[in-house]
């Protein structure tokens, strides 16, 4: 158990060492999410000015869910090429707790898209940003990580089973971003979307934030939000161990673990 | 006692072939082998590119899984088995693959440590030690991406030592090495052998199998066409006499005319520099040197040095191989 | 003659393997999820977070500003990476050491793209219509055909400077990426010029597709070729002056690389 741990630290450790320097990852977790929030900012001009803070939350969500999309779909695949898959399969570790170490790293960076979405919004825009409900808020940010890394989880072996299906990967950015409710309520949307929705860890966590930034969140509100993302995050582990058995399995019959 | 037990295993791979009107094409990387390898015992497999040694490596490393047949390493399944036998092998493919370039040697090798559940301690010490072993020590914290081939294929070495398998498999591991490095890494195998590990390395330097396993396999088409020490190997030739010629310029025709001639059981050509040796296996030793002085002369080539030599593990695996090699 | 006519091979022959350059790698679902699907969402994102901010009776707004905005997808990623790719694939200095007309090669390379583009555009709009009751009754269909036409060729433009400036900057996805989002901010697809400060509606001004996406919204609207006459004129010249900026700046990097002996650092 504790070898695993250290396996995810490491993991973790080795994955911000590359992403630091990745231009591909700077501009989806800092310069789109600020992108989005300007245009946000900008839409939403002349309406209630408590929207600073709902921007900076909704630009946020985009920017930790374009990060764990891509590098949740790429993250395996990434491996494959440099042909350090095979190493890592073959170790006593399973692939699934590297994983667990790298999604991490992702949801960790990504965050810093939230704190930069609020750096800009307090100092170009000079919108007040206060936190109505602040000890909700930020454990509904930690309950939020845990949320988004199981989702990353499953993922993750969905999108290694066959590579064509990384073609999909652009068609799922914006899908998230409206049945979520990033930026704005799913109300919106018709009914029969809904349980969609409901089945979406991230809308449960946007929902959260939301409420708990702005201040109209009530206690049974917040705590059907952490109990839903804790159920729907278990759900997702259990599916995606199922998943990384089948897809290792299918790979080593197909010989896909590396490019050879 | 044996540590790797490998029963009619077969390999089948299925490629698609086309855009629109998809063919499937079936190659079979590995045909029904079967051999034993015993706990300490340094084997060596051995055969041309592309006559399954890999394939048979990645079978037994459990990355791959088997059409048909079986193998066990130390008594567990290679397929259904798996995770046992994990802890307890290492490998090497080798290569420019199979490392974090972004990342420094140390890096590597302690993430590596860390995947095979090392205690950090003991890793701590290993990797030191390693790095002096293969002579990285004082550049592990560059990045991998600097590193010439040669180091890292040696970063490649330290990394499979790390947690101090039981078995090991090394597929090509003098390759990119310069004389001194491979000569060093051989000692290193031969110190693990005397370490009672044991280890399958697979090659096509001949002299490197002739002069480090106990016994050798070769390998061609996915099929063993021999298996024993490298002393019997050879007597596989020693009905055979090498003539070597040399030769300035000799064209297929005149190779093959030579290869129709009844008591020649295989020519094969090697380019050195200039010139060309052809490499004559013949049962009549060196009688047939007047028939091909003959021929070579016929067709007008213009000849050096002419000696007859006792067959070496290379002529007999070429015999083996068919002069393909 | 003979100029002419090889010019005329290099333009055709530029495009032709630009086509399969482009359709090599043509497979349905990658192809459906990136043309189709993806656009789809763009537009329907940006149109309900618009409704969510002005209300549900300017949805038209932001659908028809985020349909002519998807040309950029070919028009910068596109036409970008035929130029910027050049140089992952190493062979720019192949390029450079050729005889052949560069303004024509490029232009050739483009031809693609810009069909390409408006293609996307025309599938944007029909979801528009389909999904998001954008009213194309009184809509003089051959202007915005017109339109739409004068608006891709000048975001090509764009994307031929772009992607000789990422000759000599940063990776070229990520000049891509930047680009196509910083267009979807400040063309007035989603965001109402007037909304922005005065100083960043000139810099609007001199971007591509902020005339073309506004000459749509009106064209659509039931507006006549002479009262878009000057958006469009506007929008052609900007298209212009880009391409000859563009094929300005790559002269001068190839004049001062070779000059200069740095060839392989393209």
């Amino acid at each position: 158990m504790i070898a695993n741990l250290r396996v995810v630290r490491t993991a973790f450790v080795l994955d911000i060492k590359q992403q630091a320097v990745d231009l591909f990852m700077i501009f989806g977790v800092v310069i789109q999410p600020l992108l989005i929030a300007t245009m946000a900012i900008y839409m939403l001009k002349g309406q209630d000015i408590s929207r600073g803070i709902y921007v900076v939350v909704g630009s946020g969500m985009t920017g930790l869910w374009t990060s764990l999309l891509f590098r949740g779909t790429f993250g395996i695949n990434a491996e494959r090429f440099m042909g350090t898959l095979e190493g890592i399969v073959a170790s006593p570790t399973s692939l699934g707790t590297v994983v667990i170490g790298k999604t991490l790293a992702s949801v960790s960076v990504s965050l810093l898209s939230m704190l930069c979405s609020y750096a800009v919004a307090a100092l170009v825009f000079r919108l007040p940003l206060t936190i109505a409900q602040p000890v909700p808020f930020f454990a509904s940010l930690v309950i939020t990580m845990l949320a988004f890394i199981s989702f990353g989880l499953l993922i993750s072996p969905l999108m290694a089973v066959n590579l064509s299906l990384t073609g999909w990967v652009n068609a799922l950015e914006y899908p998230m971003y409206i049945l979520g409710g990033f930026l704005f309520p799913i109300l919106l949307l018709p009914g029969w979307t809904n349980p969609v929705s409901y089945l979406l860890a991230p809308y449960w966590a946007a929902r959260a934030l939301h409420l708990t930034s702005s201040g109209v969140a009530t206690v049974p509100d917040v705590l059907l939000c952490w109990a839903m993302m804790l159920l729907l995050g278990g759900a997702y582990i259990a599916i995606s161990y199922r998943l990384f058995t089948v897809v290792l399995r299918r790979a080593r019959v197909d010989a896909t673990l590396s490019l050879m | 006692m044996n540590a790797i037990e490998v029963r009619n295993l077969r390999r089948v791979f299925r490629a698609t072939i086309g855009t629109i009107r998809r063919r499937t094409k079936e190659v079979i990387a590995v045909d029904d082998i079967s051999f034993d390898i015993r706990d300490g015992e340094l084997f060596g497999l051995l055969g041309p590119n592309g006559a399954g040694k890999t394939t048979t490596v990645k079978m037994l490393t459990t990355l791959l899984i088997p059409t048909h047949g079986t193998a066990t390493i130390l008594g567990h399944d290679v397929v259904h088995g798996a995770s046992a036998i994990r802890p307890l092998i290492g490998f090497i493919f080798g290569g420019e693959r199979g490392l974090y370039w972004r990342l420094s040697a140390n890096d590597n090798l302690r993430y590596f440590a860390d995947l095979y559940h090392v205690d950090p301690d003991v890793a701590k010490q290993r990797i030191s030690e390693l790095l002096e072993l293969v002579g990285l020590a004082g550049r592990e914290d560059e990045k991998v991406e600097g590193y010439s081939r040669g180091m890292r294929q040696r970063l490649h070495i330290a990394r499979c030592l790390l947690h101090d398998p039981q078995v090991l498999f090394l597929d090509e591991p003098t390759m990119g090495l310069d004389p001194v490095g491979a000569r060093q890494l051989r000692q290193v195998i031969r110190n693990l052998v005397a370490q009672e590990k044991t280890v399958l390395l697979t090659t096509h330097y001949m002299f490197e199998a002739d002069a480090l396993c106990e016994r050798v396999a070769v390998i061609n088409h996915g099929k063993i066409v021999a298996l024993d020490t490298p002393e019997g190997l050879k007597r596989h030739a020693e009905d055979l006499h090498i003539v070597e010629v040399e030769v300035f310029g000799i064209g297929h025709e005149t190779v093959d005319q030579l290869r129709q001639m009844p008591e020649v059981d295989t020519v094969s050509v090697e380019n050195r520099d200039q010139k060309q040796a052809l490499l004559i296996h013949s049962r009549i030793g060196s009688a047939i040197v007047p028939q091909i002085m003959q021929s070579l002369d016929g067709n007008g080539i213009r000849l050096g040095k002419v000696t007859v030599r006792e067959p070496t593990l290379e002529d007999a695996y070429v015999r083996l191989v068919g002069g393909e090699a | 003659m003979k100029r002419f006519s090889n010019s005329v091979r290099i333009f055709f022959s530029g495009a032709v393997l630009s086509y399969k350059a482009l359709f090599r790698w043509f497979r349905l679902e990658p192809y459906l999820a990136t043309k189709v699907i993806a656009p789809l969402n763009q537009i329907m994102f940006f149109t309900l977070l618009g409704t969510f901010a002005t209300g549900p009776d300017t949805a038209s707004f932001y659908a028809i500003g985020n349909a002519i905005q998807l040309t950029a997808m070919s028009g910068i990623y596109g036409v970008t990476m035929s130029i910027g790719g050049e140089r992952n694939e190493g062979t720019l200095i192949y390029l450079f050491g050729s005889p052949a007309n560069r303004l024509l090669t490029f232009l050739g390379r483009s031809l693609v793209h810009i069909l390409d583009g408006m293609l996307g555009v025309i599938m944007g709009l029909i979801w528009a219509g389909l999904l998001l009751g954008v009213d194309y009754s009184k809509a003089d269909l051959p202007l915005l055909a017109l339109t739409i036409l004068i608006t891709t060729v000048s975001t090509a433009g764009f994307g031929l400077l772009m992607g000789c400036l990422s000759l000599v900057t940063v990776n070229v996805m990520f000049i891509n990426n930047t680009v196509y989002f910083l267009l979807l901010v400040f063309s007035g697809a989603n965001v109402p010029l007037a909304n922005f400060p005065v100083w960043v509606q000139r810099a609007a001004h001199l971007l591509p597709l902020t005339r073309g996406i506004q000459a749509a919204r009106q064209v659509i609207a039931g507006a006549s070729f002479v009262e878009v006459a000057p958006l469009l004129a506007g929008e052609i010249l900007i298209g212009m002056c880009y391409v000859a900026t563009g094929y300005l700046l790559f002269s001068w990097f190839e004049m001062l690389a070779k000059r200069r002996g740095t060839l392989e650092a393209f």
